[in-house]
This record gives C-alpha cells, structure tokens and sequence, in this order.
C-alpha cells in the first residue's frame, strides 16, 4: 500500500495535468476562421502552380506578388499597392498605391521597383477638405502605350462622388484627360474599363435597376459620349454583371455575374466586337472574383475562398472545362489499297459515346487570402 | 501456515480496497481538475456573457397606436403561429464618443422573425427616419426610442406602432459590430456597387470625432474586415436612397455574418466574448443564445430567406426635421404578412 503522502502528491500532479490538458485542448478546438492569411512567399506552393504558364502578378494585403514556375515572390512591401495591370508590351505594370485618403496611378518595372507616378490626387496638407482628394482605380494601358484608361472620380457634386471612365496621356496629366463616360448620380459610377482594339471601352456601369436595386451592368461605349449620352449596355440588370476580362483572342468575355444576389458565378460569352452572345455559367458554386485568362489561352484563373474557413484563393479553371475538345469524327470506311472494290464495305460499328471527363477548377493557393477587388495580371 | 491464511487474506483485501480507493480518487481528480481547466477557459466568456446576456427589460404598456386605430385597409388575417417561431429586434447604434453611452439612437433597426420548423428568415428593415407614436410619450423619429428609453422604449414602440409581438432584442455599436466581424475572421459579401463617401464620420479609434474620413469599398465579390465592414454598412452619402440603401447592404452584411459563424465551434465563445467586451446587449439568456447557435447553422436554403426594406408608398418625405411620414395601412398590412 502506497502512503498517503504520495497518493495526494500523485493526484495533486494528475490534476494539474488534466486541467492544463483540458485547458490546452479547449484551446485547440477553435476553428481557424480568425487565423489570419500567410503571406504567398510563406506559404508552401502547391505542385499545381507549376501548371500556370507565364507570371501571374496578384496582390494582398497591400503587397504585389508575381507566381512564376509554381513560386510566388514579393514584389512591393505591404504599402498599399493593389490592381497591377500589364504593359502590352509585357515590359512594366500598372499599379494603385492606395492610402486613406486618396490612390494614384503608378509605373512599376516587373520586379516591383517604382518607375515613375502617372497620377497625382493628393491635395496640400493643408487643405482639410477631404473631398479635395482623388481615387484612381483599374488602369488599363492603350494598345499603343500612350493612353491611361482609369477610373477616376471626377465630377464630384458635393455627397455624390461616382467614378467616371478616363483617359489621359501616360506621360501628361489629368489637366489633359478625356472624360469617357457619364455616370449616373449616386450609384458607385463606372468601373472597370477595358480598352478595345476597335477605339471603344468596355466597361461596368453600376445603376439602379428597375426593382430599384444597384446593380452591375457591361456598357460598351466607342466614343467619348457627351454629357447626357450613353454607351449601350451589353448585358441586362437582372443579370447583375461586373468585372469584365477579355480572352487573349478578343473574342470571349468572361465576368462576374450576381443576379442580384449574395452569389457570384464565373459566366462567360462570346464577343463580336459590338455585343454579347449566349451566356454560359461555367461556375455556379464558388464566389467568383476577378477572372483572369491565361495569356496562352489555356483557361481562366480566378480567386474564389477555399475551402473551409480561407478567404479567397488562386483557382484555375482548365479551358477543357469551359470549352470541350470538339468529339472525334465518325470513322468513314477508306478504300481498301490496292484498287476499286465495287462491292459493299463493311459499315463500322458507330463509336459509343464517350462521356466527356468532368473537368473541376484547380484550387492553386490553399491560405494566402488575395485581395478580391484587384484584378490580376498575367504575363506570357 | 493455517494462522498465517486469514491475515494474508485481510492484507491481500485491504490492498485490493486501497486499489479501488486510489482508481476512483483518480477518477475523481480526472473529473474535477477537467471541469477545473474548462471552467477557466469558459468563466471569463461566461462572465461577459452574463453580463450582455439575459438584459431585463420593462415595456411600457400599450398607448393607442396605428396598429390598434389603423382601419383604412383590410389587415390580412394572422396566420396560425408555426411552432417554435419568434421574433427579435436588432437595434445598432452609433456609440461613439459624440454620444453619451446611455442616450445613443438606434441607426439601425430590424426586426427578424424565424421560423424553425422551416428553416426560414424574414428580416424587415425598419427606416430610421419613420415619424411615429413613441412609447414613452410624443411622436418622433423612430431611432430616437432607445435614447428616451433603453432597449424597453424601442421594443414598445415597434410592439406598438407595428402590431408585432418581439420575443427578444440585440443591441450592438459600432464597436461591436468591427470587433465581431473581425473576431470571426472577417466576412465574405458580395457588395453591389462601389460605396464612395467623401465625407464619411471618423469617429472610431480618433482622438477627434467630428472629423472626416474618404470612403471607397469597391464592387463586387471580396473578404471584409470589421472597419471595412463597417464602412460599407455605415455609409450613406453616396447613396440616392440614403438609409434605405444602407438598410440593404446592413441586411446584406447580417447574412454573411450568419454564414460565416457557421464555421464557428463552442470552443471559439471565449475569444468572441472577449473580443466583443459588452460591445453588444441582449435579453436572449446563455441558455437560449447555446440553442440558437445550431439552428443558425441550419438556414441553409436562400429561397428561405426573405429581405424587406420598407420604399415608398409605404412612407413619403416631407416630415418634421427630415422625418419620414409613414402609410400605416400599406405598412401594416406588410408586417402583418410577415409577421403574424
């Protein structure tokens, strides 16, 4: 029989084990949904990201960020930099330095370093007025590398700040800009522009619907409209549309689409340079931002959250997925070699269909938490 | 030998007692030391919860109201109450230090009715502008019931004014609301139009209230934080309907919340507790909040969620002090759908 000293002393240390247990096990219970995003260089590359071609260049938490042969690298310090868009000549980016009271618009090489600021919307520290400020967002670069395309929210009318689409020379001021399009009082304005080779601009007007509900819409305009004149919408307000990417060869369009509702689906449509053909909704069960083609044509990369509790993530979508190979042709019956045979050729046995393999979208980035209200970039 | 047996025997029983003895003070220490570590991870949630949690509220007794006068338009007729429904008024408030922390108006009013036999949600937006009969005497703009009378005044009045019976209410700041979002990881919403104000209040984490902050939550898919959150829901400049916009994006922003605390284990109270440090009040008790969490989970099917935000006709402009004049019977004859 043990004595009594040492049973207490054993269920004292018993207690303190099992309560610091408990304890320590209570803790690990907590779900992850407050665990903050790793950074992309932190985070392990999935063997997938090898499968991306080119450089994608994202961005969170105020960083920029290049994926490059399945490994991502930093390329500004967390500072406010968001929506890079490439040079179409693949040399620079375009990139919006945000801070709290107003962005700009500025020239980075494809390493991160600055090159040069293209914008200028701050005002004297002196001024208190906090409407004396601009937003730049979404640049966009001409196919020549001579025209900044932005939005950029100007008129203002005292509370009713809307964005308007804007050009202005690369190396001149806002002085020199073009006002493109007349936004509408009080809705957010007009976002997103996407230069067309045709000299128009596509783009997302935010309106009310006739419900009476802000929605998103894609407007085409090809010519700077004056005031009280329109572009023509391409797609209708119940579809509730936004952020509009078009594929390399220009004719698809790919977006986001609400229908005025907490869901967003990848839809995409063809594009004949004046409108929008059958819409097709490759993904219905994520919510989609930013979709982004691959420069090779080889699908769309979007960010979505991820499983679980993770913010949004690095998808790809495969082009099998959205654009299935068309089926092998029925085999026809050659001539057999060696001369004419005039009787009856053996008719083949029709081909059982094949069911086409179901092909999911690849999830490439499993915690890094992007920034879902910047496009992304995608060099060749 | 034979007078050795006996004694062998005792001893042999004794140890055998003494094993017993020791296997079930080790249980015992097991039990009690593992309740221990629970307790102190739970006790401060549990204080807190106590705290917020169970708030005893007096309702003034009914004065004559549009509810019980309005005779203009046939009511439809209450439907029978479906098991287990109830109904919650969520109030928000601006608490920041412009207000005394006692007299604050409630911004944000919306009454939420859930039906669990159904696993649906109904939530009406009630506008903050609305003139109406208050409980605790006059006629007034609606938000200002909670200024004269705490969570009871603002209860009696919607009791009164709407014909709806509430069950229960939550009240949360500003503060709160940043700090739940954030104790919850943030939330996924899909905001429907780029919300830009100017002029937006910065008077959250400032040493000088009355200043001015610019405000750009861009469109479309994105992950909010509890500040960003809290600008989207807040703002209302950029806004052609103004607080009625702003009741959209509020219910928007109630869903995601919802959505995300799904993800959420009991082991994660501690931490929101904390986090929430008396930034919000209720009178739903521990016991009935433990209830709720799981049925939250369970409304999974958006058919079944039902939004309202009360347009015109249901009220015109053009009251006292930039009021809105509501059309009681068009307005009761909504709610009394809704609400049975």
């Amino acid at each position: 029989m043990i004595s009594r000293f040492v049973l207490g002393l054993g269920l004292c240390v018993l207690m303190l084990v099992t309560s610091f247990t408990t304890y320590t096990y209570l803790g690990g219970r907590q779900s992850k949904v407050a665990v903050p995003a790793q950074k992309p260089t932190a985070a392990s590359p999935r063997p997938l990201a090898f499968s991306l071609p080119g450089t994608l260049y994202v961005a969170q938490n105020g960083a920029l960020y290049s994926l490059s042969v399945g490994r991502f690298h930093q390329l500004t310090p967390e500072a406010g930099w968001t929506q890079p868009s490439l040079y179409p000549d693949g040399n620079y980016l375009l990139a919006v330095q945000r801070n709290s009271l107003f962005s700009d618009v500025y020239i980075l090489g494809r390493f991160g370093q600055v090159v040069r600021q293209v914008t200028n919307n701050t005002a004297s520290p002196r001024d208190p007025d906090t409407g004396s400020r601009h937003w730049s967002f979404y640049p966009r670069l001409s196919r020549d590398q001579n025209t900044l395309w932005m939005s950029y929210d100007s008129p203002k009318f005292g509370y009713d700040v809307p964005f308007s689409i804007w050009t202005m020379p690369i190396g001149g001021t806002i002085h020199q800009g073009r006002l493109w399009t007349n936004s509408h009082d009080y809705t957010g304005g007009d976002m997103e522009p996407i230069p067309l080779t045709t000299g128009g601009v596509m783009f997302t007007k935010y309106d009310y619907g006739p419900d009476g509900n802000l929605i998103g819409q894609l407007w085409l305009t090809t010519r700077a409209t004056p005031y009280g004149v329109d572009g023509r919408a391409l797609t209708t307000p119940g579809e509730d549309c936004l952020q509009p990417s078009l594929s390399p060869d220009g004719h698809t369009v790919a977006m986001v689409c609400t229908y005025e509702r907490q869901i967003a689906r990848l839809v995409i449509a063809s594009w004949n340079g004046s409108s929008l053909g059958p819409r097709v909704a490759v993904i219905t069960d994520q919510l989609v931002a930013q979709p982004t083609w691959a420069p090779d044509g080889s699908g769309i990369a979007y960010l979505a959250p991820g499983a679980g509790a993770a913010p949004f993530q690095l998808w790809f979508l495969p082009k099998n997925a959205y654009a299935p190979p068309p089926p092998s042709p029925t085999p026809v019956p050659t001539p057999t070699p060696g001369g004419p045979y005039n009787g009856t050729l053996p008719s083949p046995a029709p081909a059982s269909p094949v069911a086409a393999p179901v092909i999911h979208p690849i999830q490439i980035t499993t915690s890094d938490g992007f920034d879902a209200t910047s496009p992304m970039a995608w060099a060749p | 030998m034979l007078g050795k047996q006996p004694g062998r025997r005792a001893r042999a029983s004794r140890r055998r007692l003494s094993i017993t003895r020791i296997a079930a003070l080790a249980v015992l220490a097991i039990g009690f030391s593992a309740i221990a570590g629970s307790s102190a991870y739970f006790l401060p949630a549990a204080k807190l919860a106590w705290d917020s949690t169970g708030q005893v509220v007096s309702i003034a007794s009914p004065t004559p109201s549009p509810s019980s006068s309005s005779t203009s338009s046939p009511l439809p007729s209450a439907a029978a109450q479906p098991q287990g429904a109830f109904t919650v008024l969520l109030l928000g408030s601006d608490d920041d230090s412009k207000f005394s922390a006692d007299h604050v108006l409630t911004q944000s009013m919306i009454l939420v009715r859930v039906i669990p036999s159904t696993h649906s949600v109904t939530m009406l937006s009630i506008p903050r502008d609305l003139y109406v009969p208050l409980s605790t005497g006059g006629t007034g703009k609606i938000d200002g019931a909670y200024s004269y009378g705490r969570a009871g005044a603002a209860i009696a009045t919607v009791q009164n004014d709407f014909g709806v019976h509430v069950d229960a209410y939550i009240w949360i700041g500003l503060l709160g609301l940043i700090k739940l979002i954030d104790a919850i990881g943030g939330i996924d919403v899909v905001t429907s139009n780029p919300v830009i104000d100017d002029y937006y209040p910065q008077d959250i984490y400032t040493s000088d209230p009355y200043e001015y902050a610019r405000v750009a939550v861009l469109a479309g898919p994105q992950h909010l934080d509890g500040v960003h959150a809290m600008e989207y829901v807040r703002s209302r400049h950029g806004d052609l309907q103004s607080d009625i916009g702003r009741s959209k994006r509020q219910q928007q922003v109630l869903l995601a919340i919802r959505q995300k605390a799904k993800q959420l284990s009991a082991a994660d109270v501690p931490v929101i507790a904390n986090a929430l440090g008396g930034e919000i009040k209720t009178s739903l008790g521990v016991d009935r909040i433990t209830q709720l969490i799981p049925l939250a989970a369970s409304f999974d099917n958006p058919d079944n969620i039902t939004q309202i935000v009360m347009l015109p006709p249901l009220w015109h402009g053009g009251g006292p002090g930039g009021s809105l004049i509501p059309n009681w019977s068009q307005i009761l004859y909504l709610v009394r759908q809704y609400f049975p």
